[in-house]
């Protein structure tokens, strides 16, 4: 077998002879190989192949010895060109095979100098990606994937002096949660909170509310700063529904494993609102001040566990029908007033 | 010696790169950087009936402007699918590029890896989606570059796999 090695590129097709010219300039000259057609044995080679192969590629034998990278891919059966592939000096080339009529081409052309620009410019472009979704995932954790998604789109803008709306605000509690605190160990008492706040906050976020303040063992939410196709009482209402849902199931999986049960009241009341930011200019969160707001904790405070109390502006705004039972409560501070009891009847889950 | 393809493949930032340099190097680093192209790295695995020198096709990221092209996936034996544990989207990008490996390839072996699992704090792929995964594919993995955990399960299990087709 001869092993002299042909410099020749005269019978190379036009498309690959173009591309030889264009890559003439890299750090590298390109290299090439002419192979039998349909087969993978070497006809001739070209240009600076010391550079890409690790093998002497000899005539007559099959390319794949001197060219890994192409297991698999042999013989060539179309056209297809691999880009950027790293060699074992940190290089980069492109790979395009071309089948001609009479033989099969493969051309190694030197993209290291664009590789290595292109790597700068894509490092700050994922470094940038992979900070922002931390950041994403952050946020998400305090006030909810969807404000934060529609924060994104522009979607939501608070007037820092404030904004008059109508929102239905919802509070929820934990029942006996002080004596329980006084009996348990304090990592009990922060893995039992834990999980039923996964309770009482994944229904609100579900709903688009936006949790305005969580009180150790309960939550404030409001329901209308978020556009949504429900309406903001019955959303309130549905969140409401579902956060008593999800702490009966929970309290089952308690009762089998042993452990102790708790109850959650919420309590819901609608009206206008001032929205608005409150603090300093490095410090502001997020607010709802108008007299339903004191309303609704007032009925969360008398809501027994498993039961809703809504007030009677959030009763008749409901655009559903719901079964629930009027009454009259005397509330602490604001006397004597209409409320609307729903409870949440136990279902086998 | 039978020799096999194996190309790694999944989103930006999900650990490839550090899966493969576990396996074959026993490292790991914390510091990302960003791949370019593909960098082809070899190990020789001893299965129990013959040796098997894997060639482990470390692909670039798919990404929103630079998707990852079908040529990589010629010769592939078998295909190891990432996705971060700690970022749901990335799952659905690993989805994404194995239905083009499965229009341009066909049926080959895969290997399901929700990777970064010793970040529990940040783990973000729920109960429901695990079983979802071990539903649909055969082999699914947690696994964490940083401490190896299943990341050379991984790599034997696609060998035998790839030996049995």
């Amino acid at each position: 077998m001869s092993e002299r090695l042909h410099h020749s590129c005269h019978a190379m097709p036009e498309i690959l002879a173009k591309r030889l010219t264009l890559n003439a300039t890299q750090r590298f000259q390109p290299a090439w190989l002419q192979l039998t057609k349909g087969g993978s044995d070497i006809l001739t080679v070209g240009g600076a192949w010391q550079h890409y192969f690790d093998v002497s590629p000899r005539l007559g034998t099959d390319v794949s010895e001197a060219c890994e990278v192409l297991l698999g891919m042999l013989p060539l059966v179309d056209d297809f060109e691999l880009s950027q592939i790293q060699l074992v000096d940190g290089q980069y080339t492109d790979v395009i095979a071309l089948c001609d009529h009479d033989s099969d081409w493969l051309l190694f052309c030197d993209v290291s100098e664009e590789t290595e620009k292109f790597q700068k410019y894509q490092q700050i472009s994922n470094d940038l990606l992979l900070l922002q979704g931390q950041h994403q995932r952050t946020l998400n954790r305090y006030v909810g994937s969807e404000v934060v998604r529609r924060d994104a789109e522009g979607g939501l803008s608070i007037k820092a002096k404030g904004e008059r709306r109508v929102i239905s605000t919802l509070f929820t509690d934990i029942r006996g949660f002080t004596p329980f605190n006084e009996s348990q160990d304090a990592q009990v008492v922060i893995e039992t909170l834990n999980e039923y706040m996964t309770c009482m906050l994944d229904p609100i976020l579900n709903q688009a509310g936006m949790i305005d303040k969580i009180t150790g063992d309960g939550a404030m939410a409001v329901f209308g700063v978020l556009d949504s196709e429900h309406g903001c009482i019955d959303d309130a209402f549905v969140a409401g529904k579902q956060i008593l849902k999800a702490v009966q199931t929970l309290n089952e999986q308690r009762q089998k494993q042993g452990l102790e049960q708790l109850g959650v009241g919420v309590g819901i009341a609608s009206g206008e609102a001032v929205l608005g930011m409150l603090g300093t200019h490095h410090r502001r969160c997020f607010t709802a001040i108008g007299p339903h707001v004191n309303r609704a904790a007032r009925l969360e405070s008398n809501a027994p566990a498993g039961d809703i109390l809504l007030d009677r502006d959030s009763y008749l705004a409901l655009h559903q029908p719901i079964d629930c039972l009027p009454m009259s409560l005397n509330l602490k501070g604001i006397g004597d007033t209409c409320v609307y009891v729903w409870h949440h009847k136990k279902t086998n889950t | 010696m039978i020799q096999k393809k194996i190309c790694v493949l999944g989103a930006a930032g999900v650990g490839k790169t550090s899966l493969i340099a576990q396996f074959v190097y026993s490292k790991f680093s914390e510091k990302y950087l960003s791949s370019m192209g593909v960098k082809i790295d070899r190990k020789i695995v001893q299965l129990e009936s013959q040796q098997v020198n894997l060639m482990i096709w470390d692909i670039h990221g798919e990404e929103k402007f630079k998707k990852i092209t079908s040529s990589y996936f010629r010769g592939a034996s078998g295909v190891i699918m990432v996705a971060d544990g700690t970022r749901p989207d990335t799952l659905s990008v690993a989805q994404n590029i194995f239905q083009r490996v499965e229009q341009d390839v066909g049926n080959i072996p895969s290997v399901w890896l929700l990777n970064k699992v010793d970040l529990e704090d940040q783990w973000c792929m729920s109960e429901g989606v695990v079983k979802q995964l071990n539903e649909k594919y055969v082999s699914v993995y947690q696994s964490s570059a940083k401490t190896g955990e299943n990341v050379e399960q991984t790599f034997f299990n696609i060998a035998e796999n790839m030996l049995n087709v």
